[in-house]
């Protein structure tokens, strides 16, 4: 190998995995397929409309329409089990894609998303917006609300696509996107390059720009291949480009340099275009990512957007337990707020204000204690520690979906069956798995995720203060520590589905 | 491909054809007759409780040999129902055994199967709580200490 391709090669990312799932067979033919996204997204799609039909058509009793028990029930609980098992699959069969695929045929998007926007502010406030609106317009106890937030997002994403470029709806505005993107850092496979070297003599980079051209393009690659005696031979590679191409990455992920899983929506789209087979999804270590040095960019907005989002999960849990209305009353009658405003205030600060200054702050107090205030800038140290509030907050999210998921797991099928105009079987579908249980389950994936989060920021003290590794790491713990607890003692309270009723 | 959007097509027709023909129930005012639903115990916890339903007619007679079909469904998407049902009401009264399996918002729905085949229903709305919310101190102790949130 000569000494420039050695250097190509280091300056690729591969990550050290073996195992490609689009080598099974028969899966990975139809996910390789051109259409093979499509056969995933049609089935949610036309799920999509029929949630709209029942949301407005339907009985509005939110357990008995599928606009409320499809996505507030199932695709909830779902996720969470396909973002710790597989991956970002629900991203990868997305029907609002669909429109977004319309968008891009009719050629009506031309510019990039302004720059100022492209991080992930945008993301955390529409996560929040989400997180709000479902409690304050009670979204869980009304169909209609929920079949016109359906709506919405197809028309969101459809306006998104037709005027911007790069998938800014995925990669900028999404929520459910972002909620995906975020905990599928935590997942056991990712999208990778097989060969470096192969990447590394590629002309046309098809992964990123797509292998579509309006009039056949034919170009010859020379690639480095390793014979049976283990010399490199250059092997010359017809690449032909043309009307029946793909297109490349609509999120921007140039996939030899593809670290994380963030901003990944698992389309397959590079995998597709890539002339020389070169893209896999890889199975690898689960959160592998989040103890790899650089895998993330050293940005306020993505550290803040994971440390934001597991506090979330908190507060998004104490909107449903005895407590919160308690708090409500006595700011209503306190400071003369409506119900809203108090709503708001809980989410504003729980959600937005306390995880922003807690980090802030035990971040501060890292860095005096290890003396690194002028090695490290506040930013890297907040970005260092904010991947391992991942496994903490999936711990959350898990428990809270996993509670709604397991307590009535098969009540979709009655409301399938009186959705088809069938006898609905309640008795025979509404079985409940045991309280002890799920209980159970909560507090191992709480306890599992507190102690998963305390192994990177272990790690990740060691590394960046070496002897002064505990006292950099304590802090972090400490808040790692709380937010377990707030979210064990929350847990523990009964959980009640009710709305603002109690409300005085 | 066209095969697939043409299914996709065909679905989406049937399902809203589906819901058109959905089975319409009167409500108790179109039917001309009094659905009453009172709960035993009054304080509305978590637990077993006893749903006393009366039907009577506008002027007041009481409806017998009617269907009465109980079903309880909390607000929260997901959640089980809890169903019920009773058959023999005398003069009027129709006793039925329920349980509040979960504290929060419940709307329970009363359908009424008449002698000559009319159905009708009424909805009626309830705020369980927990049975700890009702009594302070040990919850063993029997004495409630809180009026009903109904």
């Amino acid at each position: 190998m000569t000494a420039k391709l050695q250097q190509r090669e280091m300056e690729l990312y591969r990550p050290n995995t073996a195992i490609d799932l689009l080598q099974i067979p028969g899966l990975g033919r139809l996910l390789r397929w051109s259409w093979g996204r499509l056969v995933l997204q049609i089935p949610l799609f036309i799920a999509a409309v029929f949630l709209i039909i029942d949301g407005l058509t339907g009985p509005q009793v939110a357990p008995r329409n599928l606009a409320t028990v499809a996505p507030w029930v199932h695709y909830r609980g779902l996720v969470v089990i396909a973002l710790l098992l597989v991956g970002n699959l629900f991203c990868m069969g997305c029907p609002f894609h669909i429109p977004r695929t319309l968008a891009k045929r009719l050629s009506l998007r031309g510019r990039r998303f302004p720059k100022i926007l492209r991080n992930k502010w945008i993301a955390i406030g529409s996560l929040f917006l989400l997180f709000f609106l479902y409690e304050s317009l009670n979204l869980w106890a009304s169909p209609s609300l929920t079949a016109w937030v359906i709506v919405a997002y197809f028309v969101a994403s459809f306006a998104m696509e037709a005027v911007f470029t790069e998938s800014a709806f995925c990669k900028y505005v999404c929520p459910l996107g972002t909620f995906n993107f975020v905990y599928s850092t935590a997942s056991p496979t990712q999208i990778a390059t097989k060969r470096a070297d192969v990447c590394a003599n590629c002309q046309g980079k098809e992964c990123i720009n797509g292998s579509w051209a309006s009039q056949p393009i034919i170009r010859t690659d020379e690639i480095p291949i390793t014979n049976e005696t283990g010399d490199i031979e250059t092997q010359a590679r017809q690449v032909d480009n043309g009307p029946l191409g793909v297109l490349g990455c609509g999120t921007q992920l140039f996939a030899p340099q593809i670290k994380s899983n963030l901003d990944c929506v698992f389309c397959l789209d590079c995998v597709r275009a890539c002339p020389h087979e070169n893209i896999g999804l890889m199975v690898r270590t689960p959160g592998r990512e989040l103890m790899q040095v650089d895998a993330w960019p050293k940005k306020w907005d993505i550290s803040f957007l994971v440390i934001i989002l597991a506090f979330m999960g908190v507060v998004n849990a104490f909107g449903m337990v005895p407590p919160v209305y308690e708090l409500q009353n006595a700011l209503m009658r306190n400071f003369n707020l409506t119900e809203m405003l108090t709503l708001l205030l809980i989410f504003l600060v729980g959600g937005i204000l306390l995880p922003i200054s807690l980090t802030l702050a035990v971040a501060c107090l890292t860095q005096a204690l290890t003396q690194t205030v002028k090695k490290y800038p506040l930013r890297h140290t907040v970005a260092a520690f904010a991947p391992s509030f991942v496994p903490i907050g999936f711990g959350i999210w898990f428990a809270h979906y996993g509670f709604h998921f397991l307590i009535a797991p098969l009540s979709i099928i009655p409301v399938i069956q009186e959705f088809v105009g069938q006898t609905a079987e309640w008795a025979r579908f509404s079985v409940s798995a045991d309280s002890g249980l799920i209980g159970l389950i909560q507090v191992v994936v709480l306890v599992g995720g507190f102690l998963w989060s305390m192994l990177i920021a272990q790690r990740t003290a060691l590394r960046l203060y070496r002897r002064r590794g505990v006292q950099g790491l304590l802090p972090w713990a400490l808040l790692l520590f709380l937010l377990m607890l707030t979210a064990l003692n929350i847990f523990s309270l009964p959980m009640e589905m009710r709305g603002s009723v109690l409300l005085s | 491909m066209q095969f697939i959007w043409i299914m996709s097509f065909m679905s989406i027709l049937t399902a809203v054809v589906i819901t058109g023909c959905r089975e319409q129930v009167k409500t108790a005012e179109d039917a001309q007759i009094n659905i009453d639903l009172t709960v035993e115990p009054a304080e509305l916890a978590v637990g077993n409780a006893t749903l006393s339903v009366v039907l009577t007619d506008t002027e007041g007679n009481p409806i017998e040999d009617a269907t009465i079909e109980v079903r309880g469904n909390m607000t929260h998407a997901g959640m089980a129902p809890v169903l019920a049902s009773a058959t023999d009401g005398e003069a009027g009264l129709y006793q039925i055994p329920f349980e509040w399996t979960m504290s929060g918002d419940w709307l329970v729905d009363v359908t009424v199967t008449l002698v000559d085949g009319e159905v009708v229903q009424e909805r009626f709305e309830y705020t369980i709580a927990t049975s700890t919310e009702l009594y302070e101190g040990d919850v063993n102790d029997v004495t409630p200490e809180s009026e009903s949130n109904e």
